[in-house]
């Protein structure tokens, strides 16, 4: 993938301008600002943890299994009862 | 990053979540730019991590795996705002800003990342703030190494830009002041 040039060097700022570095230097002291209010609670994370139910994978998978499942069902009591699409006997002597 | 043996998610969860907390909230603040969006997902970032700890790979460290959740989280996040906008006024709830919005009090470098787009921001933040490589970013956004250059290259420009003309007016309203008082 083609990706422009990217300068290592320094740029220096103008009149009003910053440079890179005055840029990075207020990067890092802005972010230094951002403080969580709240900060880790491992009592509210297990509470999201079981209030969330399972995951998703495992929703999906379930509800695969069970579509196959009931298909597969529909086709053998389809086929036993001799009933639908699936149960019409081929007619190979066509004249 | 701390030196010495990166801790396993696997069996020592707690620890990690102690230590990653407050680079995962940050990384989370450079996309959403919102403190209470920031310490919610943050929160949702270790359930969806705790739930597949047992699938991590070592094939990063924990903290980039953590990092990259959390703005995938994050960025998914801010598509569903946009995407809310379109909804009905009655169904739209507005997002508590309350804190970010006060467009007086935000500084000048605020508003100079608020011009950047979330995949710029988080690039620069964890390039300049947590001081990672372009290689461990790239590992952290999921992005090659040349687009996470390219990333900050353009994002730096932008700051430049909009830092530099906030400047400027600063200092002409300041002069026109000036020019009034000494009359």
């Amino acid at each position: 993938m083609k990706v422009p040039y990217v300068e290592d060097k320094t740029t220096r700022g103008g009149q009003s301008t910053p440079s890179e570095t005055d840029v990075s230097r207020m990067i890092r002291a802005e972010v230094e600002t951002w403080k969580s209010r709240r900060g880790p609670d491992w009592s509210d994370l297990m509470i999201r943890l079981t209030a969330a139910g399972p995951s998703p994978w495992v929703i999906y998978t379930t509800a695969s299994a069970a579509l196959v499942v009931i298909l597969v069902t529909a086709y053998l009591v389809g086929s036993w009862l001799q009933i639908g699409a699936l149960a019409q006997p081929i007619n190979s002597h066509l004249h | 990053m701390p030196d010495g043996e990166p801790l396993d998610p696997k069996t020592q969860f707690r620890q990690l979540y102690d230590q990653e907390y407050h680079s995962v909230y940050r990384a989370i603040r450079s996309v959403v730019l919102e403190s209470a969006a920031a310490e919610d997902l943050t929160q949702e970032t270790f359930v969806r991590a705790y739930r597949a700890r047992l699938r991590y790979t070592p094939t990063a460290p924990p903290g980039a795996w953590l990092r990259r959740i959390g703005i995938n989280l994050a960025i998914s996040h801010l598509r569903r705002q946009k995407l809310a906008r379109f909804l009905p006024a009655r169904l739209y709830v507005a997002p508590d800003r309350r804190d970010y919005d006060r467009a007086e009090a935000r500084n000048v470098v605020e508003k100079a990342l608020e011009a950047l787009s979330p995949k710029l921001r988080a690039a620069v933040v964890l390039h300049y703030y947590e001081g990672l490589t372009r290689e461990e970013i790239a590992e952290v956004l999921g992005v090659p190494a040349g687009t996470v250059a390219s990333r900050i290259a353009k994002a730096v420009a932008i700051m430049r830009k909009t830092i530099g003309s906030d400047q400027q007016r600063e200092t002409e309203r300041s002069r026109s002041e000036g020019a009034l008082r000494g009359r």
